[in-house]
C-alpha cells in the first residue's frame, strides 16, 4: 500500500508539470479518437516503446550515472522469448513476457557481477562487447531462427487476438503499450523515491563516499541493472509482437543500444520526464527524417547524417539534455 | 604425408594471425595515444579506417599508381582529419561528462559513416591492380603468403616504429606522455597542453589511416566496415593497457591470432580426430572471440598487460 501510495505522489514537482504531464497524459488517451495516418500511428507506438526503453536505461545510467551501451541485447532476448514461445507451443504474451523478464534477469545478473567491477569506459565498452557477442550467438544459433529471425504469422490466428497480442489495426497495440507506459511512469516515480533510488544518487556523486556510509554499491548497482533489463525485455516481448518479424541485426544492433541512451540524455539523464522528452523528440524526428530524406529524396544515409550531428551538437553544448536547459531556466528565475 | 599438411595448417594459421595482428596493432595505435593522452574512447575510429581506405583505394585509382604509394596522402588525410576534429569538436566534448564524450563520439562515427554512404555508395570496393596484389610465394613447409599482406605487415612495423620513437626519443613525445601523465602539471610546466591533444589526435587519425590504405590492399572496402575495426582496437587497447604503445603493438599479435582461431580450431580437429569439434562453425564466430577475449580481459585484469592508467 505504502508503495502504490508512493507512486501515486508527484507533489514534490511544481504545478506547472503537472499539468503539462496530466494534459500530454489525456491526449495520448484522446489521439485515437482523431483522425491520423498509419505513420502517425506506428510514430505513436515507437515513441511509447522507445520511452519505455529509455525509462528502463534512466535507472542505471541516469540516477546511477552507469553509461551502459548494451541494453539490446535485452531487447533480444525478451523478443526471442516471446516469438520462440508463441511459435513453437503457441504460449500467450502475458506468459511468455515474464518468462522473458525472468530470462533477461538472469542473464543480466551473470554478466553484471563481473560487469560492475570496472567503471566509466571501461564498462560502457565491455557492455557494447557482451550484446556484441550475445547478437554474434543468435546469428547463428539455428533454433531462433539463425541470421533470417524469426517470422509470427498472423494468419494462424483471430485477430484481435488480446492473449497473444495479435491485431490487424494498431488501435489495439497504441493502448497495450500506453498502459504500459503508464505503470512505467508510475514506476519510475517510486523508484526515484525508494531507498535504492537514493543509494544511485549518492553512488553517482561520490562512490567512495556511498560506500563509506554502508552502502553495498557493487550489489546496489548490480540489483538496479536487473531492474533496468526487466524494463527492456518487457518492451521487447511486445516488440515481437508488434513488429512479427525479428531478426538479430534489428533487435540487437549497437544503434539501438545507442539510441537508447542518446534519448534519455538528451531529455535529461536522472530525471523523470527525461526519457519521455528525449524520446518524444528523437523518434518522430528520425521517422520523420528517414519518410522525408531518405525515401522521397531519394538521399541514402541523411537522414542519419542529419540525426548524427544532432547528436555531436547534444553533446558537445548541452549535455544535461532538455530537462538540464529547463531546471537552468528555472533556477535562473528564482534568484 | 597427412603430417605435413596437418602442420601447414597450424604455421599458415600462425602466420596469418602474426601477419594480420601487425596491421591490426597499428589500427588499435591511434585509439590508444587518443586515450592515453586524454582519457576519451574515440568511437569514430574504426570510421577514420575506412575514410584511410577510401582515400588508398581513390587516390590509387585516380592517379593510377600503386597502392603503396598513396600511403603518405592517407597519412596527411588522417593527420589532418584528427586536428579538425579535435578542434571542430572534441574540444567541446571535453567539458562535458563522460557519457557526453562516449554519445558524441559515437555521432562522429555515424556521421562519418553515413557521409560516405551518401558520397561512395554502399557497394563494396576493391584493389585489382598494382605490384603486390595476387602475387604470394612459398616461405618453406608448404606455407604460402601472400605478397601483399607480408608487405603491410612490414610496413605497419616500420609506422609502428616511427611512432615510438616519436613518443619516446623526440620532445615532443616526452611533452605527449607528460600531458598523459598529468595535464595540469604538464600545463603549469609550459606545455600546450590544447596543441598536444590536438596533435594526439593527428597522430592517432594518420596511423590509423595509414593502417587502412594498407588493409585496402587486401581488403574490400564499404562504408560499414568501421565498427568492426573499432570493436578490434578496443579489445587490443584493452588487452595491451589504454594508453600503452607497446602493449598495443604486443597485444595487436595476440588477436591477430584470435582471429585466426578457425586455422587452428581446424589444427586441433585433425590432430585429435575429434569429430564433434567438426560440427561448431567456427567461422561464423570469427569476431565473437575478440570480442569475448576484450570482455575476459576487462573483467580479469582491467589495466591490460602494460597498462598504467586505473
Amino acid at each position: 500500500m505504502e508503495a502504490i501510495r508512493n507512486a501515486l505522489d508527484f507533489s514534490d514537482f511544481p504545478r506547472l508539470d503537472l499539468i503539462v504531464a496530466g494534459s500530454v497524459g489525456i491526449a495520448f488517451i484522446i489521439f485515437p479518437l482523431f483522425p491520423h495516418s498509419s505513420f502517425a500511428m506506428s510514430t505513436m507506438i515507437q515513441f511509447l516503446m522507445f520511452s519505455l526503453y529509455g525509462m528502463g536505461w534512466n535507472t542505471i545510467g541516469g540516477y546511477g550515472g552507469q553509461v551502459d551501451l548494451g541494453k539490446a541485447q535485452y531487447v533480444g532476448i525478451g523478443a526471442y522469448t516471446t516469438a520462440v514461445m508463441l511459435i513453437l507451443w503457441d504460449v500467450p504474451f502475458w506468459v511468455s513476457m515474464p518468462i522473458g523478464m525472468f530470462f533477461s534477469v538472469v542473464w543480466s545478473f551473470i554478466i553484471g557481477y563481473p560487469l560492475f567491477r570496472l567503471k566509466g569506459h571501461y564498462f560502457a565498452i565491455a557492455t557494447i562487447a557482451t550484446s556484441l557477442v550475445l547478437k554474434d550467438l543468435f546469428e547463428v544459433w539455428d533454433f531462433v531462427g539463425a541470421a533470417r529471425g524469426l517470422e509470427i504469422s498472423p494468419i494462424k490466428y483471430h485477430p484481435p487476438d488480446f492473449l497473444r497480442l495479435i491485431f490487424r489495426e494498431d488501435v489495439y497495440y497504441f493502448y497495450v503499450i500506453l498502459g504500459f507506459f503508464f505503470l512505467g511512469v508510475l514506476y519510475m516515480n517510486w523508484f526515484r523515491k525508494s531507498r535504492l533510488g537514493f543509494q544511485l544518487r549518492s553512488i553517482k556523486d561520490n562512490e567512495d563516499v556511498a560506500r563509506s556510509l554502508g552502502i553495498n554499491v557493487h550489489w546496489a548497482k548490480v540489483k538496479t541493472y536487473a531492474i533496468a533489463t526487466a524494463f527492456v525485455s518487457m518492451v521487447g516481448s511486445f516488440h515481437a509482437c508488434y513488429i512479427k518479424s525479428i531478426e538479430p541485426e534489428d533487435t540487437m544492433s549497437l544503434d539501438i543500444s545507442i539510441l537508447i541512451a542518446l534519448m534519455a540524455m538528451l531529455g535529461g539523464a536522472g530525471s523523470l520526464w527525461g526519457p519521455i522528452i528525449g524520446a518524444g523528440i528523437l523518434i518522430p524526428l528520425k521517422s520523420y527524417l528517414k519518410e522525408w530524406l531518405g525515401a522521397q529524396v531519394g538521399l541514402v544515409g541523411i537522414d542519419l547524417i542529419i540525426y548524427a550531428l544532432i547528436i555531436m551538437v547534444i553533446s558537445a553544448f548541452e549535455p544535461r539534455g532538455v530537462w538540464g536547459i529547463v531546471e537552468k531556466f528555472r533556477r535562473r528565475k528564482r534568484n | 604425408m597427412l603430417n605435413v599438411s596437418i602442420m601447414d595448417i597450424l604455421v599458415g594459421s600462425l602466420f596469418a594471425g602474426l601477419l594480420i595482428g601487425m596491421v591490426l596493432a597499428l589500427v588499435a595505435l591511434g585509439l590508444t595515444i587518443i586515450f592515453g593522452v586524454m582519457d576519451i574512447v574515440n568511437f569514430a575510429h574504426g570510421e577514420f579506417l575506412m575514410i584511410g581506405m577510401y582515400t588508398g583505394l581513390l587516390t590509387a585509382q585516380g592517379l593510377g599508381i600503386d597502392p603503396l604509394f598513396t600511403l603518405p596522402v592517407a597519412g596527411v588525410v588522417g593527420f589532418l582529419l584528427g586536428v579538425i576534429c579535435y578542434f571542430g569538436f572534441i574540444k567541446f566534448l571535453l567539458r562535458g561528462p563522460m557519457v557526453a564524450q562516449l554519445l558524441g563520439t559515437f555521432g562522429l562515427m555515424l556521421f562519418l559513416r553515413n557521409l560516405a554512404l551518401l558520397i561512395f555508395g554502399s557497394e563494396d570496393r576493391a584493389l585489382h591492380h598494382g605490384i603486390l596484389v595476387g602475387k604470394s610465394f612459398e616461405i618453406g613447409m608448404g606455407v604460402i603468403v601472400s605478397a601483399t599482406k607480408l608487405t603491410c605487415a612490414g610496413l605497419s612495423v616500420v609506422a609502428f616504429l616511427a611512432v615510438w620513437l616519436l613518443m619516446n626519443r623526440t620532445k615532443i613525445g616526452k611533452a605527449l606522455t607528460a600531458t598523459s601523465l598529468d595535464a595540469q602539471g604538464a600545463r603549469y610546466m609550459g606545455v600546450p597542453t590544447q596543441k598536444m591533444n590536438a596533435l594526439a589526435w593527428g597522430i592517432g587519425g594518420a596511423s590509423v589511416t595509414i593502417a587502412g590504405a594498407l588493409i585496402v590492399n587486401f581488403w574490400s572496402v564499404n562504408p560499414f566496415i568501421g565498427l568492426l575495426f573499432t570493436m578490434i582496437a578496443f579489445a587490443i587497447v584493452a588487452l595491451g593497457g589504454f594508453g600503452s604503445v607497446p602493449g598495443a603493438f604486443f597485444a595487436g599479435l595476440v588477436v591477430g591470432m584470435i582471429t585466426e582461431l578457425p586455422g587452428f580450431w581446424d589444427f586441433f580437429t585433425y590432430t585429435f580426430e575429434a569429430d564433434w569439434m567438426v560440427d561448431i562453425p567456427m567461422t561464423s564466430f570469427k569476431y565473437m572471440w575478440v570480442y569475448l577475449a576484450y570482455f575476459v580481459i576487462m573483467v580479469v585484469r582491467p589495466r591490460g598487460l602494460f597498462g598504467w592508467k586505473q
